[in-house]
């Protein structure tokens, strides 16, 4: 109903043609005719993302030119990192991707569904009746909010990834029990059908789900089975006749599982190889409507936080699904599931930027208005610490937000350490800033009526949920060593013949050699971050080139064994993922001060604070890595492990001796 | 140690010289230390109990242990006593084998004791009846009695060999008496028997609180306790005597294996044999895991399972046999490693795809050699070694193991220690059919 009113803008008139068609027939013969030249592109953006072969617009074509470069070389700054090399490709300057109509459509869609959260969405009562109000829910499936990311032509807005991050910040700043009911529709639950669904598929499915006729729900999760597939339990048979497969299993913690029509199931099926012939158990991802019988849910699941989203055990009974709806093939539901969880974090981060955000200016409002010794507290240095790093937090997580949906909409493919590292940065920052806004307010912040509890229980499965953050650490620290060693080996290789490569390696061989001297190694950011933040982008510098020391000695040392030192793994990650906050932060900043924002200023003391804080705690890990002390350490922490866990508790008497 | 032991006892012996009726010559002296240290030298035994005792005083715990009328002597006993009295040490082992003629148990031992005791005020000769009272402790299968012990102990007159002054203190003060004491604490040492505060009790008031024996004792009382739980798998006291149960009990120790099962191929009782002979000691009893089983559904049935055998395995002191299906080690072709399934983790890559060259200086793990062997797949013990019991076992096997029906087994049996049975003739009346389906070859 809001968007009805925005609608008369021109730009907008074919997406809400479109958008609030009730009765689904929104065929593409027609709307096709109105689609633009850059709602397309929007609209393949999602796609982009998997395969490069995209037809159609220039830009499409233009990225799959950059693609074949990008395979010999990674351009991606986290995949580098970890080498030791800095890649400004994706990074610098900060990557700006929308085109004007987009930016104009974006910018005519916040201001109502900003409006929408605030006047109609009331967080508390779904909180309190733990669903989200008929009537919210009918505004947002009016608003079009079921299918951001949906192609035009099927009945979506066909946002694209930059403008999805836009409005979902909005969304995590108001609600985030409903920002959940959004996201595991849209974000994970039909996203397969949206990257690898078939033509036929899409056609029958998205334009009921764009309009929210239809919900859909991601099922993954079994008792058994978390990250690991191999525990899965759930079959599914194919028929004599191969034309259906037989579907049985139960699904846990399906968020939306009480509501859903529509089902992204993974099940394991035996395939046969192609070469061996041995049949083997695979998973395959199948679209499951409840129509299809035998499809059962449990009661809405209670929990600390997102109470009005809809958890749900969901138990499929003999389910007779078609062939047609194998989602991607047989077997290959592996893929579609790491597609779909990888392009779905960055939302998070977007949305919890959103939270930050608006938990800050709660913060600072309580902040600047209260007195005590005659004084406001803002006043008071320890206050001002707290809101500093509130800022600093969530000015890494919107830059680190915007910086990954703007380089997806790029095309580029090597996003995944990335999207880990601002799921888990995003998920603790958004803890912190929340928990230091309950201190600056007091008693005030911990009664249910200042409104900062209910985002502190909501926020706390966002470290869990879609990959812990633990798992995600290892990702990232495991993805860096791997290409790391790659390269690594290629340098070995090279040794073998020094004379045909005595170019690389004499090069290389300067750049160990200086590093061993603690000189610099020739890296700079030189002449891409802005000359006033000189200053921290050499302690970046500095920071990755003894990054990369670490990750190479480290190496070496462990090997392939590397998998199994977690303790190793978690500190290399950590610096990671600060390294990382430290470019988009660089990057962002100086975009703000080459273009002369009013708030550059203030962007730069964010930047070089971060990175002298940054760079520090980087320094520090790297430093006990390398000593002997940290084995030490290891060693320690393991055995009190082993023991408190052999004990079934804590080992140690009570002081008081009963 | 030794040394100034020896040289001590020498002065002990060398001051009290005057005072025996044959005064020692060096020599003597010489062999009378070292004979004393080691309390086996008889003659010398003699001469030192021979030495006066200034008093004697009874035991304060047992008033009523004071000599009795003559009158209340069996005949028996006096016999005993009368050959035992003045005479070596052979007579006391004789007072235990008179004793034994009736029963071996500990009601005979502690009579043997208690008539000991009364016998004689002055218990003459009590070192030499404790030491024969050692000697044949096993026999009477009360080496693990903790109250056998302390009545031994009790043998031991009181308050007469604790020293009174600090001379006495410094030298060793009765030195075979103490030697006799913390022998008697060895014994119960060796068979595990951790004393009690009757015991504590006993030795102070024989030895004194300081004596040798006190130390032994204080020793004792420190590691015992300490090692009291050091074997989490504790050996039952009592073994089974089911032959049954006994392997049951034993190869659920080696297997170490909880979910391991047990099946019982052969029960002693519902064979009987056609010709009616007494056949209840066959048994065939054995065991495999999970484990084993998925492993040995993976053998590759060209190469030969082996049954060996037999191998031995102590429980406390019986010494049980058991034999093992097994193959050889896989030569390194065949190796096939498992890869880890790509696609297993949804989070992060369980296995990094790297294969860097390492320098010396670059690996600091330890350099392990490692010696493959062959996979055990079954284990299992049998009333005997034969191949035709075995067999039963691999005809039961082959129920959960299919594979063994097209694996070759071949029987590589040592005779080994066990005398195997005499009469036992091999039954050949399990399903011809199993075993042809297999080649066996010895």
């Amino acid at each position: 109903m809001l968007l009805r009113k925005v609608g008369f803008s021109p730009v907008l008139s074919t997406a809400l043609r479109l958008a609030p068609s009730a009765t689904g027939s929104a065929r593409p013969t027609e709307s096709s005719l109105f689609t633009y030249n850059g709602r397309l592109y929007a609209s393949q953006a999602a796609e982009a993302v998997l395969d490069k072969h995209a037809t159609g617009s220039e830009t499409a074509t233009k990225t799959s030119t950059d693609k074949k470069t990008s395979d010999l070389e990674s351009k991606s700054f986290a995949v580098n990192m970890f080498k030791g090399q800095i890649s400004t490709a994706q990074v610098f300057p900060f990557p700006s991707v929308m085109n004007e109509e987009q930016t104009q459509f974006l910018s005519e869609l916040v201001g109502p569904v900003a409006k929408f959260f605030e006047t109609v969405n009331d967080p508390m009562k779904n909180d309190e009746l733990e669903k989200v109000e008929d009537g919210t829910m009918e505004g947002l499936k009016e608003m079009g909010a079921f299918g951001l990311q949906v192609p035009s032509h099927l009945g979506g807005l066909g946002l694209t990834n930059t403008q999805y991050a836009r409005l979902v910040e909005i969304v995590g700043m108001h609600d985030l029990g409903v920002g959940i009911t959004l996201g595991a529709h849209q974000s994970i639950g039909f996203k397969g059908i949206l990257l690898f669904g078939n033509k036929q598929q899409k056609e029958k499915y998205l334009p009921k789900l764009a309009t929210g006729e239809t919900i859909a729900a991601f099922c993954l999760t079994e008792p058994s089975s978390g990250s690991d597939a191999a525990s899965i339990k759930t079959v599914a048979v194919q028929s004599d006749c191969g034309q259906y497969f037989t579907l049985s299993g139960g699904k846990i913690w399906i968020s939306n599982g009480g509501l859903a029509e529509i089902f992204t199931v993974f099940a394991k099926t035996p395939v046969k190889d192609k070469t061996t012939g041995e049949v083997k158990d695979k998973i395959t991802a199948f679209i499951v409507e409840r129509g299809f019988g035998g499809v059962t849910h449990g009661p809405p699941e209670k929990k600390m936080g997102i109470k009005a989203s809809n958890t749900a055990e969901v138990h499929f009974d003999a389910v007779r699904v078609p062939l047609e709806n194998v989602l991607g093939e047989v077997g290959g539901g592996f893929k579609v599931a790491m597609n779909i969880l990888n392009n779905g974090r960055f939302g998070m981060a977007a949305a919890l930027s959103g939270t930050m955000k608006g938990v800050i200016s709660k913060a600072v409002d309580h902040a600047a208005n209260r007195t005590q010794f005659g004084n406001k507290i803002h006043n008071f240095g320890v206050i001002q610490e707290k809101v500093a790093r509130m800022a600093m937090m969530q000015y890494v997580t919107e830059s680190m937000a915007y910086m990954i949906s703007a380089n997806m909409d790029m095309g580029a493919s090597e996003f995944q350490i990335e999207a880990a590292i601002s799921k888990i940065f995003a998920s603790e920052a958004a803890w912190t800033v929340t928990d230091e806004c309950i201190q600056i307010m007091g008693g005030m912040g911990f009664m249910k009526d200042a409104g900062v509890e209910r985002v502190m229980r909501d926020l706390r499965i966002f470290r869990i949920f879609e990959g812990t953050n633990d798992i995600l650490r290892l990702f990232v620290a495991l993805n860096g060593f791997q290409n790391a060693g790659k390269q690594l080996k290629g340098l070995q290789h090279a040794l073998k013949n020094p004379i045909g490569n005595a170019g690389f390696l004499a090069g290389e061989i300067s750049k160990r050699a200086k590093r061993k001297a603690g000189l610099s190694s020739g890296l700079s950011l030189h002449g891409t971050v802005h000359p006033e933040l000189a200053e921290s982008g050499e302690l970046l510098v500095k920071a990755i080139e003894q990054f990369g020391g670490v990750v190479e000695d480290q190496l070496l040392k462990h090997g392939k064994k590397i998998v199994d030192e977690q303790f190793v793994l978690k500190r290399v990650s950590d610096s990671a993922i600060d390294l990382y906050a430290m470019v988009v932060v660089l990057s962002r900043a100086s975009r703000s001060l080459s273009q002369g924002h009013s708030s550059a200023q203030h962007e730069k003391v964010l930047c070089e604070t971060w990175c002298l804080e940054a760079h520090d705690r980087i320094v520090n890990d790297m430093k006990a890595l390398q000593s002997s002390s940290s084995k030490r350490l290891f060693k320690n922490l393991r055995s009190i492990s082993t023991a408190v866990v052999e004990n079934g508790g804590v080992v140690s008497p009570h002081p008081l001796g009963f | 140690m030794n040394c100034t032991r020896s040289l001590m006892l020498a002065r002990v012996l060398a001051a009290l010289g005057p005072r025996s009726p044959a005064p020692l010559s060096p020599c003597a002296l010489y062999t009378a230390s070292a004979g004393l240290f080691r309390s086996k030298h008889a003659s010398l035994g003699q001469r030192v109990t021979r030495l006066p005792s200034r008093c004697f005083n009874s035991s304060a715990r047992r008033p009523d242990a004071k000599p009795a009328p003559s009158s209340e002597r069996s005949d028996q006993e006096r016999e005993s006593s009368h050959t035992g009295a003045g005479k070596t040490l052979v007579t006391y082992e004789d007072l235990f084998e008179r004793a034994a003629r009736d029963s071996r148990t500990k009601a005979t031992f502690t009579r043997v004791l208690e008539v000991f005791c009364k016998e004689d005020v002055r218990r003459r000769g009590h070192v030499e009846f404790i030491y024969a009272a050692l000697k044949k402790m096993p026999e009477f299968g009360v080496e693990g009695d903790l109250s056998v012990y302390n009545k031994l102990l009790d043998v031991f007159p009181k308050e007469v060999f604790v020293p009174r002054n600090y001379i006495q203190r410094m030298f060793n003060h009765y030195p075979r008496q103490q030697e006799c004491g913390v022998q008697l604490l060895e014994h119960m040492e060796n068979y595990g028997v951790m004393p009690n505060v009757e015991t504590k009790v006993l030795l102070v008031q024989i030895f004194g609180e300081k004596g040798h024996p006190m130390r032994k004792y204080q020793r004792l009382m420190y590691w015992f306790p300490r090692f009291k739980h050091v074997n989490p798998y504790p050996v039952p006291r009592e073994l089974p005597r089911d032959p049954v149960d006994l392997a049951r009990l034993s190869l659920q120790r080696i297997a170490g294996d909880l979910d391991a099962r047990v099946t019982v191929y052969e029960m002693p009782s519902t064979d009987l044999s056609e010709s009616g002979e007494d056949s209840s000691q066959l048994y065939v009893v054995g065991i495999q895991s999970p484990d084993q089983q998925t492993l040995f559904s993976k053998h590759n049935p060209e190469r030969p399972v082996f049954v060996e055998g037999p191998f031995p395995l102590w429980l406390k002191k019986t010494c049980v046999y058991y034999y093992t299906l097994r193959a050889d080690p896989l030569p390194p072709e065949e190796k096939v490693e498992e890869p880890v399934d790509p696609e297993r983790s949804f989070f992060y890559p369980l296995e990094l795809d790297l294969d860097l060259d390492r320098e010396l200086g670059d690996d600091d793990d330890f350099d392990v050699d490692e010696v493959e062997e062959g996979p055990v797949f079954a284990m299992c013990m049998a009333s005997s070694g034969d191949q035709a019991t075995l067999s039963k076992w691999i005809s039961g096997l082959q129920k959960t193991n299919p594979i063994l029906g097209r694996t070759p087994t071949v029987f590589r049996l040592n005779s080994g220690p066990r005398e195997i049975q005499t009469s036992s003739e091999p039954e050949r009346k399990e399903d011809e059919d199993l075993l042809q389906s297999r080649e066996m070859t010895q």
